[in-house]
């Protein structure tokens, strides 16, 4: 194939708004955007709440400068802080930007871009489409990106960089239509695969497919990731699948009861109650769980959700789309029923170290979204900043590929690697000696993260999680592959995503292991505080000789000095 | 089988999950594999697939993402209608199964196979580029991310429903007309033309209308109802449906030569409609042109600014008939009287 100018991976917000953007800044580049799903059924489609911008549209009092201080407050001081002024002072333009562009956002009465208020803002400065913010979104990225001829791939997937001594040649992809293992040598290549929360597995919000791929790629690369110890929880995932309750359903005023049918918040914030912010919330159902006051089931503890007391009236004019869900996913009606829920892993505030202009430290490889580490979010993210990220730093990364990709000389893939790569991914792998199934394995790493690497840690569980995925990723090796056709191998791919998750795992087992400190989404029983002496700093985590290796990065600090995060 | 139970529900039942399989590697025809597993209240079809795929057989393949009903890639046909596996509570489809205790999944239709359960997206992506399923903003780039556009709650409120599209494909699973014809525009893309041109923001509304009123375009709808009834996010496609005719006959008029089609489809609509005879009265009496110059752009709107409500699909009930004869005549009449006062 000829060289491409930019390979982008991933089509969910950051991938399409690059592509957008660099094709902008010098139409006669050679672009293509691979996707592991069609780019509309990206994980961005999931985000319904919103995205932050000071519009001043709602509270005319609010300013850029008030974003940038609710943010890095919020990621508990490990954001770093000219990130954090990049992302909030670009938010009101590209929000601009993507209205001019056709997205549907409500309106306010002056029939501007509507705002409300979002967990952790000073104002309402979170600008929506109903409930459906982020599918729009990326609907109209999607959309632009087909206006502009963007060149897509669709279902590839994306296996390994190929790499010569410093620098990458390009892309090692998997056409599932046909099993091919295709090359795609590119002078740059820019990584927007999203999360990997799903690791977690049935403990997670996640769609099936957040396995962090481009993490595990330049991970596999020798790329460094920073701050993987940070995954953010959410308090009400449904039992069985994970899936998120959103905070509306507390908003209106439903319960949180334990088994003994008891308010169990009065004990954890006897004045918000069910409202405490997300991480209070998400640890007080937890130790609710762990001291042994949750309901039994065979998919694992869980506590009620209830709305009962509400009346069919209100939960059907206010909350029917948490009605629908939790009638379809857990088959319980909630104006009859209390839901059963319990927390679940949500996002992912570490992945690829990337500096402001979401350089990774190889040449010519980039990384935007979900899956990249400026860092703005630090130890937690705040509600509505995520898709503003994807938005930014999506752009950014287009623009900063397209006008580097001059630099480099194209290099190429060699047959050879390829076939190779085939040999890994499907060697022996149908053969006998193979018998691990994946779904198990997929199951028990999940379980043993919510356990030993969830929202509480501590040395002997964190040792328990490590040793855990030590021996799953030996499992792994004998993995078996069920479906032996070329054509659309499910089966294989899902098995190519368990192994992704495996070594990130172990990233995130080992970093906050390591970690000897509570902070933002990190909480060890053992070190129940911050501590800005020895851990005010990014943890690097960097494959060396098939070995996760620690190493840390300062964070860089500006305007405001580090204060105790109260609310 | 260890798919989850809890205390909110007693029992299981055993279900046969027919599976269409087809491996274009090995397969020269499709086929069915029955696969029999106990499964409990609030189980989806979808969870059932990947505890099959998971614990019998691996290579039955099917796609699926979010698992929540909003990313689309789980379209396929329960029982023979289309929809999304991850929100299709097992039981319910159950309790109204032909055959006790089996349920068939089979691939959408009128998309090409690829595999099992899955079929290939790409032509319906083709048709959003023919069609400019796209804003073309009218402000120029360089002015872009300045400032707003003003837009009313009002206008935001005549495109929303139709922006909860999540391309699922089952619409275009069971339209009438696509399995005659794979060229015909899709009512999904009918749907995203739609909202694209009553979007004020939009510049390219003739060009995406002229190419709509082509062959394969919106003429050739039947007005079966068919995809608004199994749109999986309830979005009434028909109006989108309704709304481009209206705005294909005020805006272009009789200006394109399909003529012929306008009158074609209307006395298509006609015919779904109420069968009427009545409908071919006036092209006796007056001849094609006059009927075309006169009656038709007015009993369009008529439909279609929902004076009356449009009749109900393949309407069988005599009242439905009856109303539509009633203003099928009065706005005979009314056309005719103008026509003589016109003389
Ligand atoms: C339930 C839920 C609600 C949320 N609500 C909000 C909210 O209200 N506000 C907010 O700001 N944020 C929210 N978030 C977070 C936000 O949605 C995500 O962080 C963001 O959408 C990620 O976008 P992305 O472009 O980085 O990745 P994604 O949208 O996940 O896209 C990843 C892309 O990479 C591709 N890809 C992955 N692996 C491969 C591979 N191996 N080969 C090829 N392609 C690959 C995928 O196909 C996909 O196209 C929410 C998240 C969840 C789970
Ligand atoms: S109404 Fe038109 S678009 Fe809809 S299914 Fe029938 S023929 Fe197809
Ligand atoms: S219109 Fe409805 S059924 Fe058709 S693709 Fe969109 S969401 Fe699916
Ligand atoms: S898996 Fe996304 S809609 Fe069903």
């Amino acid at each position: 194939m000829k060289p491409f100018d930019i390979v982008i991976v991933g089509g969910g917000g950051a991938g399409l708004y690059a592509a957008m953007e660099a094709m902008k800044t010098n139409t006669a580049l050679n672009i293509a955007v691979l996707s592991k799903v069609y780019p509309n059924r990206s994980h961005t489609s999931a985000a319904q709440g919103g995205a932050n911008a000071a519009l001043a549209n709602k509270a005319k009092d609010d300013t850029v400068e008030m974003h940038i201080f609710d943010t890095i407050k919020g990621s508990d001081y490990l954001a770093d802080q000219d990130a954090v002024e990049v992302l909030c002072s670009e938010a009101p333009k590209i929000i601009r930007e993507l209205e001019n562009i056709g997205t549907p956002w409500s309106r306010m009465e002056d029939n501007t871009i509507a705002q409300r208020p979002f967990g952790g803002a000073g104002r309402p400065r979170c600008c929506y489409c109903s409930d459906k913010t982020g599918h729009t979104i990326l609907q109209t990225l999607y959309e632009q990106c087909l206006k502009k001829g963007v060149k897509f791939f669709n279902e590839y997937f994306a296996l390994n960089l190929s790499v010569s001594g410093s620098r990458s040649n390009g892309l090692i992809a998997m056409n599932m239509k046909s099993g091919k293992v295709e090359a795609f040598p590119a002078k740059t290549v820019i990584f927007a695969t999203g999360g990997y929360a799903k690791m977690y597995w049935n403990r997670s919000s996640n769609a099936a497919g957040n396995t962090g791929d481009g993490q595990a790629i330049a991970y596999r690369a020798g790329i460094p990731m920073k701050d993987m110890e940070f995954v953010q929880f959410h308090p009400t995932g449904l039992r069985k699948s994970g899936l998120l309750v959103t905070e509306g359903a507390r908003g209106e005023g439903g319960y949180l009861l334990n088994k003994d049918g008891e308010r169990f918040m009065a004990r954890y914030a006897p004045e918000k109650m069910e409202l405490g912010p997300r991480d209070l919330v998400s640890r007080s159902l937890e130790t609710e769980i762990l001291e042994g006051r949750g309901f039994d089931s065979p998919a694992g503890k869980y506590l009620h959700l209830d709305l009962t007391h509400l009346g069919a009236d209100l939960i059907k004019s206010r909350l029917p789309q948490i009605r629908e869900m939790s009638m379809n996913f857990e088959g319980v009606d909630p104006i009859e029923e209390p839901i059963p829920v319990r927390p679940t892993a949500h996002y992912s505030m570490g992945g690829i170290d990337t500096d402001n202009q979401t350089r990774t430290v190889m040449e010519g490889v980039y990384a935007a979204g979900e899956c990249a580490c400026v860092s703005v979010h630090g130890a937690n993210r705040l509600g509505g900043n995520s898709l503003l990220d994807i938005l930014v730093f999506g752009r950014i990364a287009g623009r900063t590929a397209a006008e580097e990709a001059g630099k480099f000389t194209p290099n190429t893939i060699s047959e050879a690697e390829l076939t190779e790569q085939l040999q890994d991914i499907r060697g022996g792998m149908h053969a006998a000696g193979h018998y691990e199934r994946y779904g198990e394995l997929r199951e028990e790493l999940g379980q043993t993260l919510a356990l030993n690497v969830g929202i509480y840690r501590e040395s002997s569980l964190l040792q328990k999680g490590i040793a855990d995925i030590e021996e799953l990723k030996e499992r792994f090796k004998k993995v078996r592959i069920f479906d032996t056709s070329d054509v659309f191998n499910t089966n294989l791919m899902q098995v190519l995503e368990l192994k992704n998750m495996l070594d990130l795992a172990e990233t995130v087992a080992a970093g906050a292991y390591a970690r000897q400190e509570s902070r933002g989404s990190h909480t060890r029983t053992d070190f129940p505080v911050r501590d800005d002496a020895n851990w005010h700093k990014h943890t690097l985590a960097t494959l060396v000789k098939g070995k996760v290796t620690l190493g840390e990065k300062p964070v860089t600090m500006g305007r405001y000095e580090l204060q105790e995060r109260t609310y | 089988m260890t798919l989850p139970t809890d205390q909110h529900t007693e029992g299981k039942k055993d279900v046969t999950f027919r599976v269409f399989r087809f491996n274009p590697q090995v397969d020269s025809k499709p086929y069915f594999d029955d696969y029999t597993i106990p499964v409990e209240k609030g189980i989806t079809v979808l969870r059932s697939l990947n505890y099959i795929k998971e614990h019998i057989d691996g290579s039955v393949s099917f796609r699926a993402f979010c698992q929540a009903g909003i990313c689309g890639s789980c379209g396929m046909r329960v029982n023979g209608l289309s929809q999304l596996a991850c929100t299709t509570q097992v039981w319910d489809v159950l309790a109204k199964s032909r055959e006790p205790g089996v349920i068939k999944v089979e691939p959408l239709r009128n998309l090409p196979l690829i595999k099992d359960l899955i079929v290939d997206m790409d032509p319906l992506v083709d048709k959003m580029k023919h069609y400019s399923n796209w804003v073309a903003s009218t402000m120029p780039e360089a002015e872009m991310g300045k400032k707003e556009f003003l837009i009313s709650e009002e206008e935001f409120l005549r495109y929303d429903k139709a922006t909860d599209c999540i391309l699922c494909a089952s619409c275009v699973s069971e339209c009438s007309i696509l399995r005659a014809n794979k060229e015909y525009v899709s009512p999904a893309v009918l749907l995203k033309s739609f909202r694209m041109s009553v979007d004020s923001r939009d510049s390219l509304h003739e060009q995406r209308l002229a190419e709509l009123v082509k062959d394969h375009g919106v003429w050739d709808c039947t007005h079966c109802y068919r995809c608004q009834e199994s749109c999986v996010k309830s979005i009434p496609i028909m109006d989108a449906i309704h709304g481009i005719r209206e705005d294909a006959i005020e805006s272009r008029g009789m200006k394109d030569t399909s003529g012929s089609k306008h009158a074609e489809a209307f006395m298509m609509d006609i015919e779904k409609k109420g069968k009427l005879i009545e409908a071919t009265l006036p092209i006796r009496t007056n001849g094609v042109v006059w009927t075309l110059q006169n009656l038709l752009p007015m009993a369009v709107k008529m439909i279609m600014k929902r004076r009356t409500p449009p009749p109900p699909p393949l309407v069988k009930s005599a009242k439905g008939i009856k109303i539509f004869r009633l203003m099928f005549r009065e706005m005979t009449e009314h056309v005719k009287q103008d026509h003589k006062s016109h003389q």
